[in-house]
């Protein structure tokens, strides 16, 4: 049956060109970004528009450097991030390993208020949230930025979830070779999630590196400015330096991309066990 | 045999019963400890939860509270002392507030006509973007799924790196591409032989640009989610109908759109959610322009706080995006859990 | 009702310069209503033929035709099978009535009351006409399994493709489906191909038998002949059970020398010409308790059936097993002689396994000669 055959291949072969399309449709802005952040600010308005990447990059940064300290920003995200994540997993984990390992009343109702929560919007947040932070004095601070979500209802539930899986005859044996119990949660059990812990580091660190609205109520003084927070400045008040906004945009995204190809499999895990049968 | 034979022996003898006896009391005194350490997973709870109670739950209880009220200031006030012998709890009043009731509510659903503006601009681009992010995204994991296909994870890779892009910074990016005089999407249309587009100029144009945005950065995380859920239909399934006759078309309609609806409506309800949401991109690209054509309901809520700080009309406005919210989920649960 | 013609048939897997053949020049002709069963062990190819013939599968060469009619390259969709899967594969989201129904919603431009009709008469064909409404989750194995079958038997195939359907049913289950399967086949006259690694299942169910092991066929006959003449040792080997027992002896004349003092003179010599050492095989049900038999043992585990005994013993270092009547008992740790008819005897070339020495084949029986006269 050629035909048959025939069909197949086109089929075949018609796959193959709409993958390659999207990929292409995903891949023009990211690679244009690189284009544009290297080529001078003169050239952004030449028609047609360059499409090879330039050399001035580096020139691009130093005029960026000298309008906003972007390096500075770059420093309080990375501040902020690490410390966020560090802080949540600890509290996410522990509660979660209690959840998981232990008995103890309210557990049932409380776990199934911080299931609840999971559907609660930022919205219904920001507003009495920045009035606490105004009423703390923690305005134009890390801790306002940090503290108020270290509490995450979604972490709490992947921790609880993946430490479930750590079988109970493993903790009790240590208990017998006399280990304590904050031992069983040091040494027993984070090790054995390190995987669910990268994971959720992930999602953590990325949620908090790119946090827009909130930063940007609590956050007023440009030296304590985020990245997001010191693009959109760039953008808003200077919409005309378009090399700056896109040196500084290459500087968010890059240091992600690179996690994002090493650490592949555990995004995609995080994705994942974001999407929460209920 | 005679192996067993010496188990059976040593199991029966006095001393091995003994012996596993006392290992057995002293492994229940051990676990009996850990309920006696008073409190112990409370211990391990309450970081969390103090926080949780302080940041998460207090302020959502207050922002429904404060939607009936207008707001004045900051306040150093006190609201509530409690004194039970040395002990004192206070609880101090956040702002000064005046009673306005449902006077909030009243006019935004009738006479606030920029808030309603805002939803129209919102539940238009929601109305485009999240069928079109959904189809698409479902046929590329589809055809990326097919027997035939290599490289499948290079592919997964690269279609889903845009989730690694910060809201803000890939705003920026789409900013600058859809500019109308030099930016890279309206070059391309002018080489093929079509018009440019006024795609930040006109109000259309603005909300086709989000509708764009929202969909390229999203695309390849539904894809991954879709993707897996794809991978558990049993492969089996596919060969009966094969076999019963089904062509391409028969097999997705009833093999794979019934194995995977659960995970299908997950992928529709959290994008909907997610796009009634979305502030970045139209503060970035569109600045809520022009003249409030894509201005969203996030966007009016925080021009209403923070701009203008009516904090107490900008909590029922919140209200009123949790209840749409709401409602649509719900109706998509009801719908898409049928049959 | 079709003929299969199997030609030349192999299957490779694997593309990353490590090529697995999984079925390497298989040449069958199944007949016009035959129920023929493919058995083998794991691996040798069973169901990778069987999905070649549905259509699952792309030949790599040879081919296949239906009635004569080359269908190696159609897909399985445009070829007139049907097929029953090892774990049923019922779309859950459908009623029972609703999957029975599925193929001929698909293909044929019926009305629901015709399609509904012919599933009534088909449920009731196989005892279910009480599950229409069911979804299969709710049903039991064997339910589901009948379920599978009325999908199967609806659209009246030109052939019945069956991949191991009663592996995941209880053994009494097994046996009643058996039955049944073989009584369905019968009535309906349809050409079947049907795997299983069981031999036992083989031997009751097929007209034919296909052996196959390590992707190759050894041998197709009926039961009768892959028992009584296999055409090498894996055949023997692996049709009978218990296994029969095979060891290598040398050859000295007109006698045998086996290990652990093991003798046996041919009273007909001449199959042994030619060979030094031969692989000798004799089946447990051809042993018995015999002083001059010439294959002494020591006895290690008797074990009683109720209608028979079996007997394991040593001969040197060969493991023997055989069966006796059950008033025969010796004691564990006793040394006894096993003794059987030269006809019985198996012999095996030993360096290419092919036999050398079979058993006779069945003399004609008139039966008549048993029935009762009225």
């Amino acid at each position: 049956m050629r035909s048959e055959e025939r069909n197949e291949a086109l089929w075949k072969f018609g796959s193959y060109i709409f993958l390659l399309t999207i990929v292409v449709l995903v891949m023009i802005p990211l690679y244009w970004m690189i284009v544009a952040s290297t080529i001078p600010q003169s050239e952004f308005f030449t028609w047609p528009p360059r499409v090879i990447p330039g050399t001035e990059w580096f020139s691009n940064f130093q005029a960026l450097q000298e309008n906003i300290n972007f390096v500075r920003s770059m420093g309080n995200s990375i501040i902020i991030s690490v410390s966020y994540t560090v802080l949540s997993l600890i509290l996410c984990s522990m509660a979660g390993f209690a959840f998981a390992k232990y008995e103890f009343r309210f557990k049932e109702p409380l776990f199934y208020f911080i299931l609840a929560t999971l559907v609660l919007p930022i919205q219904l947040l920001i507003i009495p949230l920045f009035l606490l932070i105004v009423q703390l004095g923690w305005t134009n601070s890390y801790l306002a930025v940090i503290l108020p979500w270290a509490a995450n209802p979604l972490g709490i539930f992947l921790m609880r979830q993946n430490m479930k899986a750590i079988p109970d005859s493993l903790l009790e044996s240590a208990r017998m070779d006399g280990a304590t119990e904050f031992q069983l949660y040091y040494k027993i059990a984070l090790p054995t999630m390190l995987p669910s812990l990268a994971a959720l580091s992930i999602i953590l660190f990325l949620n908090q590196w790119q946090a827009f609205l909130y930063p940007l109520v609590v956050l007023q003084d440009p030296q304590m400015y985020t990245i997001p927070l010191a693009l959109a400045d760039l953008v808003g008040a200077q919409r005309v330096y378009f090399d700056q906004i896109m040196v500084a945009t290459s500087l968010a995204v890059t240091p992600i991309f690179v996690v994002f190809l090493t650490m592949q499999q555990y995004f995609i895990k995080g994705i994942l066990s974001g999407s929460v049968k209920q | 045999m005679v192996l067993n034979q010496l188990q059976s022996q040593v199991r029966s003898s006095g001393a091995y019963q003994q012996l596993s006896d006392r290992l057995r009391y002293m492994r229940q005194d051990i676990s009996d400890l850990v309920p006696k350490i008073p409190g112990l997973p409370y211990a391990y709870i309450s970081p969390f939860f103090i926080l949780f109670g302080i940041f998460l739950l207090f302020p959502t209880v207050y922002t429904f509270y404060l939607s009936f009220f207008d707001y004045v200031g900051v306040s150093s006030d006190i609201m509530l002392q409690i004194t039970a012998g040395p002990l004192q709890l206070t609880i101090p009043e956040i702002a000064k507030l005046n009673w306005v009731g449902l006077s909030h509510y009243e006019r935004l659903i009738f006479r606030d006509s920029l808030f309603h503006t805002s939803l129209f601009n919102t539940s238009f681009i929601f109305f485009v973007q999240v069928p079109l992010m959904v189809i698409l995204g479902l046929a590329t994991a589809i055809v990326l799924d097919s027997k035939f296909i290599r490289a499948k994870g290079l592919f997964r890779t690269l279609i889903a790196l845009p989730v690694a892009t910060g809201l803000v910074a890939y705003s920026t990016i789409f900013l600058l591409l859809f500019n109308d005089q030099v930016g890279l999407v309206n070059y391309v249309l002018t080489q093929i032989g079509l018009s440019p587009v006024e795609w930040l100029g006109s109000a259309w144009g603005a909300r086709m640009t989000l509708v764009i945005a929202v969909t390229w950065r999203w695309l390849g995380y539904n894809m991954i989610i879709l993707l897996a859920g794809l991978q558990t239909v049993p492969q089996q399934l596919y060969e009966a109908a094969e076999i019963d006759g089904a062509s391409r078309w028969q097999q997705f309609r009833h093999v794979t759109l019934p194995q995977i609806r659960p995970v299908l409506l997950f992928v529709v309800v959290s994008s909907t959610i997610g796009t009634f949401q979305i502030f970045s991109e139209p503060y970035v690209i569109t600045g809520g322009g022009p003249s409030n054509a894509t201005i969203t309901i996030v966007q009016y809520i925080y021009n209403q706080a923070f701009l203008q700080l009516n904090l107490g009309y900008a909590s029922a406005v919140s209200v009123i995006l949790v209840v749409i919210v709401s409602i649509m989920s719900i109706i998509q649960i009801n719908i898409g859990g049928e049959e | 009702m079709a003929t299969i013609d199997i030609t030349n048939l192999r299957k490779e897997f694997g593309d990353d310069g490590e090529q697995i053949v999984a079925v390497d020049d298989v040449n069958l002709e199944i007949e016009d209503g035959e129920f023929l069963v493919f058995v083998g062990p794991s691996g040798c190819g069973k169901t990778t033929t069987l999905r070649c013939v549905a259509g699952l599968e792309d030949v790599t060469d040879g081919s296949i035709e239906f009635d004569g009619n080359d269908v190696t390259d159609q897909r399985a969709r445009d070829r007139d099978v049907a097929m029953v899967f090892q774990n049923y594969a019922l779309y859950p989201h459908m009623t029972v009535r609703k999957n029975i129904g599925f193929p001929l919603r698909l293909s044929t431009k019926q009305s629901t009351e015709a399609i509904n009709e012919r599933v009534e008469e088909v449920a009731e064909m196989l005892g279910i006409e009480e599950l229409l409404g069911d979804q299969p989750k709710e049903l039991s194995g064997g339910q589901q399994q009948r379920v599978a079958l009325g999908r199967a038997i609806i659209r009246d195939p030109e052939v019945f493709l069956m991949d191991e359907p009663l592996s995941n049913l209880d053994a009494k289950l097994r046996s009643t489906m058996r039955t049944e399967l073989q009584e369905l086949q019968s009535e309906l006259g349809v050409t079947t191909c049907y795997v299983t690694h069981d031999q036992t299942e083989a031997m009751a169910m097929g007209d034919r038998i296909a052996v196959l092991n390590e992707g190759e066929l050894q041998q197709v006959g009926t039961a009768s002949d892959v028992y009584r003449s296999p055409t090498n040792e894996f055949v023997a080997g692996f049709i009978g059970s218990p296994s029969i027992n095979t060891f290598t002896a040398e050859v000295e004349g007109a006698t045998l020398h086996g290990p652990g003092g093991f003798e046996y003179t041919f009273d007909d010599p001449s199959v042994l010409e030619g060979h030094d050492r031969i692989r000798v095989g004799i089946r447990p049900e051809d042993m018995r308790l015999d002083a001059d038999g010439g294959m002494p043992g020591l006895v290690t585990v008797v074990e009683e059936m109720g209608n028979e005994n079996f007997l394991y013993a040593t001969m040197g270092e060969i493991d023997l097993t055989a069966r006796v009547e059950s008033k025969m008992h010796p004691d564990e740790g006793m040394s006894v002689d096993f003794g059987f008819d030269e006809e019985d005897i198996y012999l095996f070339d030993i360096d290419t396994q092919q036999s050398v020495k079979t058993k006779t084949s069945e003399t004609d029986v008139d039966y008549r000669q048993f029935v009762a006269n009225d």
